[in-house]
């Protein structure tokens, strides 16, 4: 076998002595270039596991190590006596072009997979194990938070207000869920309706003001709905949390989760879950509408001035947008 | 070596070797290793990542060169595995008793403030002890009361003096980590003061105030969005909100470039252990260069770059650290070994704790 040049540590102090290695024909390593050469077989060697083309490791019974860089002959000793054969399968795998394109497919194609399939499916069967007490503590104070820094009250007179919380009442009645609904409203942040995952639907006295009729504020609350019933909120946190730990794994621990490069994936992922979310109250929308002879393009009719009303930003496109595109919205209602 | 006085300090490190380190970690190569371990944790549902991190860690460890000899990592992957299974279980019971009975889990959540310092040095201990250089190990002991008052104390004071204590915080614990390491039998010493420190906080602060205004819009146009049935209105108009956010974007990274930066040269420049010290170069422009770059090569590639991006900026820090050695580094010696688990270690990661100096 070839003579290797390796260094040498006794394991007792810092000294680096230069050795020179070979091993012989039963495996058993010889050293030499220390006072006295040292012979030890195979068997009694610890040899570290091959990274890369880093120095290769080979430890004494004694605590004693000896360093060589020629991963290749030590990797040679090792098949010949049937040793090491997982670590020599794991280096083949890192090192051979065509194992790491075939890794790099079935990686991103499984991350692809866990992050469009996985993580909402997931999300859903967890939310839908969960009590919707749940929900009411995820709502907590939010509306008196959300009162104290943008909301006023409202102008709308108590007979629309009324009339408009029986419009609620028509499509909760209908559905079979446990969430304690209200309406209430408030003025101050334009033309806009949200839901917390309570089952309080806030709607602005600016979108009572933009609706043509009763029937688009009615196509609005469903969409409210939608998103309640089916506990979006819920699912959003619980989607955003598996996708924090995901890029962690992926990142590993060198870029630290609050650098940029983690965030901006992090951010995009979060906002397609948004726009999915959308999509379902939308389609909750469209059922409800259906089921009840609803005129299918109210709901388009108050998106579109809605949309007037407030041109997006266009910053980031698609990719950024919490909610789908209107226009890709309003066609769904198109009959 | 032979006339050595008492005060021999200054008069050896004149005479001393200015050795620099050096980093021989390839992307590409390390590129290979990066995706093999991503395929293999999916594939094993998790399982594989503590031999993942073994051979990372072992990679940038056996590429990291002091005078002809590499260093390297021994942590056994079996080992990290237990770890990181006492962490997930830990986490578990945690969240079953906050379910049945939150009040209990309150008492949890403090028993586990109570552990953090503990978790502190059981980390740092793992890690140190994992570590070799010419097969010698490092080593780390810490007190528990003192890192109570550390890791507990201070940063409850940093709340209550709205900050002012934060820089004697970062000092006590960088102390705290380099003073109570050693390698060998041969201690580390710590000799910055609180005082750097607070240079350091004060410069920060001072660019901070002037990026003040970009951040306060920021924020509030970055709030939890409730599920509104419109795309809500953007706070300010397209190119004047892409501008803030760039320009936010900026600041942010500038001022992090410079923490990173002045406190890994303060506090490198200030280790020292038998005569030897080290000197950190550091420059916050190329550091905010490195990070700049790095996101924006790493968001370009969708993450296919991120192999590419640790290795240059190891290379960088590592090119950038340099030994003071008074002699050829031979007369360390070896204290007896002991065994530690890593479940301090992994408990802290799985938290996120921040245990880095």
């Amino acid at each position: 076998m070839k003579v290797l040049k390796a260094d040498f540590y006794d394991g007792n102090t810092s000294a680096r002595h230069e050795v020179e290695i070979q091993f012989g024909p039963r495996g058993q390593l010889r050293i030499s270039g220390l006072e006295r050469e040292l012979i030890v077989p195979l068997s009694q060697l610890q040899i570290s596991p091959r990274i890369g083309n880093t120095p290769r490791s080979i430890y004494l019974p004694n605590g004693a190590k000896c360093e060589a860089l020629d991963n290749d002959t030590i990797d040679s000793v090792l098949e010949r006596y049937g040793q090491g054969t997982w670590q020599r399968l794991l280096h083949k795998l890192e090192s051979r072009l065509v194992y790491v394109v075939l890794a790099l497919v079935i990686t991103v194609i499984s991350v692809w997979g866990l992050v469009q399939y996985g993580v909402p499916a997931l999300a859903e069967r967890v939310a839908r194990s969960l009590p919707t007490s749940v929900d009411e503590t995820l709502a907590g104070q939010a509306l008196s938070v959300l009162d104290h820094s943008f909301f006023s009250p409202s102008e709308l007179d108590a007979e629309k207000q009324r009339e408009l919380r029986t419009l609620l009442a028509s499509i909760t009645q209908r559905i079979e869920d446990t969430h304690v609904y209200q309406l209430e409203f408030r003025r101050g942040v334009g033309a806009n309706a949200f839901a917390l995952p309570s089952g309080l639907i806030v709607v602005t006295d600016e979108l009572v003001g933009l609706a043509e009729n009763d029937n688009e504020i009615l196509a609005v609350l469903a969409h409210e709905v939608g998103h309640v019933v089916h506990r979006h909120q819920l699912r959003r946190l619980l989607q955003d949390s598996v996708t924090i730990l995901i890029i962690a794994s992926i990142a590993g621990d060198v870029t630290s989760l609050t650098s940029l490069s983690a965030t901006l994936p992090a951010l995009i992922l979060e906002t397609k879950y948004s726009r999915d979310f959308e999509r379902e109250a939308d389609q909750f929308t469209l059922r409800y509408l259906r089921d009840n002879n609803i005129r299918l393009h109210h709901f388009a009719d108050i998106l579109l001035r809605l949309e007037k009303e407030r041109p997006s930003s266009g910053l980031g496109g698609d990719y950024l947008a919490s909610h789908p595109a209107t226009k890709e919205r309003a066609r769904l209602f198109r009959e | 070596m032979i006339n050595e006085s008492p005060r021999a300090g200054t008069k050896d490190i004149a005479r001393a070797q200015r050795i620099s380190f050096e980093f021989s970690g390839k992307a590409g190569e390390y590129f290979k290793i990066w995706i093999v371990n991503i395929l293999l944790t999916i594939l094993t549902l998790g399982i594989y990542s503590a031999w993942a991190k073994v051979r990372r860690k072992r990679y940038f460890y056996g590429n990291t060169h002091l005078k002809s000899s590499t260093f390297e990592y021994h942590a056994q992957p079996v080992q990290i595995l237990k770890g990181r299974l006492i962490a997930f279980g830990a986490f578990v019971v945690y969240a079953a008793v906050d379910a049945v009975v939150p009040l209990a889990a309150a008492v949890l959540a403090i028993l586990f403030v109570l552990a953090i310092p503990w978790l502190v040095i059981k980390a740092h201990a793992f890690n140190s002890k994992n570590s070799s250089y010419r097969n010698l190990r490092l080593n780390f002991k810490g007190n528990y009361t003192r890192a109570l008052g550390i890791y507990i104390g201070l940063p409850i004071l940093s709340v209550i003096t709205l900050g002012l204590a934060y820089p004697a915080y970062m000092y006590q614990r960088a102390k705290f980590v380099v003073a109570n390491s050693a390698y060998g039998t041969a201690p580390f010493s710590f000799s910055a003061t609180a005082g750097a420190f607070y240079l350091i906080a004060l410069k920060a602060v001072g660019m901070a105030i002037a990026a003040a205004a970009f951040l306060t819009v920021l924020v509030r146009g970055l709030g939890a969005l409730p599920t509104t049935v419109a795309q809500p209105a953007p706070p300010v108009g397209g190119p004047a909100a892409l501008l803030i956010v760039v320009g936010g974007i900026l600041a942010f990274s500038a001022i992090r470039a410079y923490l990173d930066t002045a406190v890994a040269n303060l506090v490198w420049s200030n280790v020292r252990a038998s005569g030897n010290e080290f000197q950190s170069t550091l420059r916050t422009r190329h550091m905010l260069w490195l990070y700049l770059s790095n996101a924006v090569a790493i968001v370009l590639s969708l993450g296919l770059l991120i192999p590419w991006a640790q290795i240059r900026t190891m290379r960088y820090r590592l090119e950038n650290l340099k030994l003071l050695a008074k002699d050829d580094l031979d007369g360390f010696v070896a204290r007896e070994r002991e065994k530690v688990s890593s479940a301090g270690e992994e408990i802290s990661e799985f938290f996120d704790l921040d245990i880095g100096i």
